[in-house]
């Protein structure tokens, strides 16, 4: 009945190390699950693709054309992480990060995992903190990927030189570096709310697909209102309306205003989805 | 499955002193999430209302006061951003298919520009799309502006012998001496006249003081004493520090709640800009045109007497309910780009006193160019022609919140700030 009623029994008497060790192996279950892996070289092949593609066709009739920055990769390979990030930021980031987030619990609730978790001297606060930093790994890694790859076939196919910010200004190519850092460390950020609200959903079901489905579908949906006029005014309430944001790096004077209203944002989801998370979670009646 | 059933239903005499010593109930543990949703939604509520809430404490002036306040401040060098809304009642247009930054956009909805000026003769404009951007540069005699959606750069200068002429006539304005027609008004003069003009056809008076951009400043009401105009009133905040007008409203008469047209600061900084915000090169790459400007002759400086119209316009009515008619512009031909259609308009090639209203002219005036560069891009003016007006018996009519223009089939075209009808029964 113990292990039933609350989460606070079974961790009773905390063990030293326990968490460390729940964390390393909560790593290696993420990072070493084959489909986050294929996910992951899955992503990181968008920005592959993308480069030998604009490298084949950049002589022809089609070249330099694009929307977002794809008609700049050509011309400079550092515009190919921007590039990628832009292309995957739609969907299959969110996707990737709604399997990895959406799966961190329910995923062991379904393998009849979650109990035997459970049982390890931990709390289930930090349990669910374990798990959340699992996600948040992933969801880094998963940007990271799609970055490095950017980065290395951009300047394999194109070349890295100054790079003309979206003001028509050309800046130095460090300067340029640090920008594209930036963006891929905001982008990154703006997946933070994503893995808050997969992990709550994840905290709901024993069925993981539904949680990753649901968690997706928040994505796309709040994509899809923040195109419609009419909702105008709960707009900058939603989960994707600063996710463009990142475009801010490559203008001028990036404005920190909008960068930080973007965060801002972030952190209001993850605070509201991680305590909602965190009531369901330490109240569940975990069975399986 | 032995671990089944509601924990709460259980009975759990132990629970106080074990599993419940951190002292939160499951109900507890849930109102977490309420208090937290109640913490977010309070910490993006409250700056802008406590931002909103003083703005008092500014000594009362007359209109007349700001007015001259206004006149007699030097133009402020400045950076900040500024946000363009319209609701003009038009047809909703298919905007997104314009494609990035394009001063198209500005014709319905919300835009932003970040704007920086050094008070002189140098500034930038940039109006930002989602992950796009479109740029105006001024130095001096010469501008460019940056489309990033097409990468391209339009360099407008003037010839040699004008930019000779630009430097003199700007260093002798420095010096002070500039040749000018009559006397110049002293800026109390000048508010005063302002405001007299305005009070002929307006009730001119000051609103409660506001706060635009995080800045205490004075609102100038003016409205219209006519009744048949569709303008309700128009409303300019102006910085009480540095007399910088901020923010620009124009209501109409039929929407109470919200301005039909509002032009405002939402954050600005008084100060210098970097250098290179100010200072433009073409990036390489990108596709470049010259347009040599032609700088107006010395005798058309003088501002055009009033009363006298270029060709084939006239003016019928009074103050707000004045309709500016236009005959013989082939509209449909200037919609389609036809170049022949452009020497039909009335004073084809205009000049204006201002060099920036100029090379605003020059940059939406038809200049035989489609495609790369030019602003309305690809779009396709006929159709968007198509989509704005309605067919009347007289034409083409386009209604808006505050404008109405009615092109006739006989090559006429009707501009007022009064209801179609109006100009229905003119054009009859």
């Amino acid at each position: 009945m113990s292990l039933v009623e609350s989460p606070s029994a079974v961790a009773a008497q905390p063990v030293r190390g326990a968490l460390g060790r729940l964390a390393r192996s909560e790593l290696r279950l993420v990072f070493g699950r084959r489909r986050n892996i294929v996910l992951l070289v899955g992503l990181s092949l968008v920005p592959l693709l993308l480069g030998l593609v604009l490298f084949l066709t950049q002589d022809s009739a089609l070249g330099g054309q694009g929307p977002g920055f794809i008609g700049n990769v050509t011309g400079n390979g550092l515009f190919l992480v921007v590039a990628a990030l832009f292309i995957c930021l739609p969907f299959l980031l969110p996707l990737t990060i709604g399997i990895a987030s959406g799966d961190a619990v329910a995923g062991e609730a379904s393998a009849g995992t979650l109990r035997y978790l459970l049982v390890v001297p931990v709390s289930r606060t930090r349990l669910l903190g374990v798990k959340a930093m699992g996600a948040l790994l992933f969801a880094g890694a998963a940007v990271l990927s799609i970055a490095i790859v950017g980065l290395v076939a951009g300047a394999a196919f194109f070349g890295l030189r100054d790079i003309t910010l979206l003001s028509g200004t050309t800046v130095p190519l460090l300067d340029g570096v640090v920008r594209v850092a930036g963006v891929v460390a905001y982008v990154a950020l703006s997946m933070t709310g994503l893995v808050a609200v997969g992990l709550f959903f994840s905290t709901l079901t024993e069925v993981p697909v539904g949680a990753m489905a649901a968690t997706v579908v928040v994505a796309i949906v709040s994509g899809v209102l923040d195109q419609l006029p009419a909702l105008h005014a709960i707009a900058p309430a939603l989960l994707t309306h600063h996710w463009l944001g990142f475009a801010e790096f490559l203008r001028l004077e990036p404005d920190w205003h909008v960068l930080g209203q973007g965060l801002a944002l972030q952190a209001a989801w993850v605070v509201i989805f991680g305590a909602l998370a965190w009531s369901r979670f330490t109240t569940a009646d975990v069975s399986s | 499955m032995t671990h089944s059933g509601a924990m709460t239903e259980q009975p759990m005499p132990q629970m106080p002193t074990t599993s419940r010593r951190r002292g939160l109930s499951n109900r507890a543990r849930w109102t977490v999430p309420l208090v937290a949703a109640a913490a977010v939604g309070i910490a993006f509520a409250a700056p802008p209302l406590l931002a909103s809430a003083d703005s008092s404490g500014l000594p009362t002036i007359s209109p007349e006061q700001l007015a001259a306040q206004v006149a007699a401040a030097p133009q402020q060098p400045l950076s900040g951003t500024v946000v363009y809304t319209a609701r003009l009642g038009l047809p909703a247009l298919p905007f997104k298919d314009v494609g990035g930054a394009n001063p198209v956009s500005l014709l319905g909805g919300s835009s932003t520009m970040r704007v920086w000026t050094d008070g002189a003769e140098r500034s930038r404009a940039a109006l930002l799309g989602d992950v796009s951007e479109y740029s105006v540069v001024q130095d001096g005699p010469q501008a460019w502006t940056y489309s990033s959606t097409d990468n391209a750069v339009v360099h407008y200068t003037l010839d040699a012998a004008d930019t000779a002429r630009y430097d003199d006539l700007s260093a002798k304005a420095a010096a002070g001496d500039l040749p000018v027609t009559g006397d110049l008004p002293t800026p109390a003069e000048a508010g005063q006249q302002a405001v007299a003009m305005a009070k002929q056809y307006s009730t001119v008076a000051l609103d409660a003081q506001t706060t635009v951009a995080g800045r205490d400043a004075y609102q100038l009401v003016v409205t219209p004493k006519s009744q048949t105009t569709l303008i309700g009133r128009i409303v300019v905040a102006v910085d009480a520090k540095t007399s910088t007008p901020l923010r620009l409203q124009v209501w109409s008469r039929s929407d109470t709640k919200t301005p039909s047209l509002e032009l405002g600061f939402t954050d600005v900084s008084f100060g210098t800009p970097a250098d290179s915000v100010l200072s433009f090169s073409a990036p390489p790459g990108a596709s470049t045109k010259d347009v040599v400007v032609p700088l107006p002759e010395e005798g058309a400086q003088a501002p055009a007497v009033p009363g006298t119209l270029p060709e084939g316009v006239t003016v019928s009515g009074t103050g707000w309910d004045s309709v500016v008619q236009a005959f013989g512009v082939d509209v449909p031909g200037l919609l389609a780009g036809d170049p022949a259609a452009a020497t039909s308009l009335p004073g084809a090639k205009r000049q204006f006193d201002s060099k920036g209203a100029q090379q605003l002219y020059d940059q939406f005036a038809p200049e035989n160019k489609r495609g790369s560069g030019s602003p309305i891009g690809s779009l396709d003016t006929s159709a968007l022609y198509d989509q704005l007006t309605t067919v009347v018996p007289e034409g083409h009519l386009l209604t808006s919140a505050l404008l109405s223009v009615l092109v006739t089939d006989d090559g006429r075209v009707l501009v007022g700030a009064v209801p179609g009808a109006t100009l229905q029964a003119l054009a009859r």
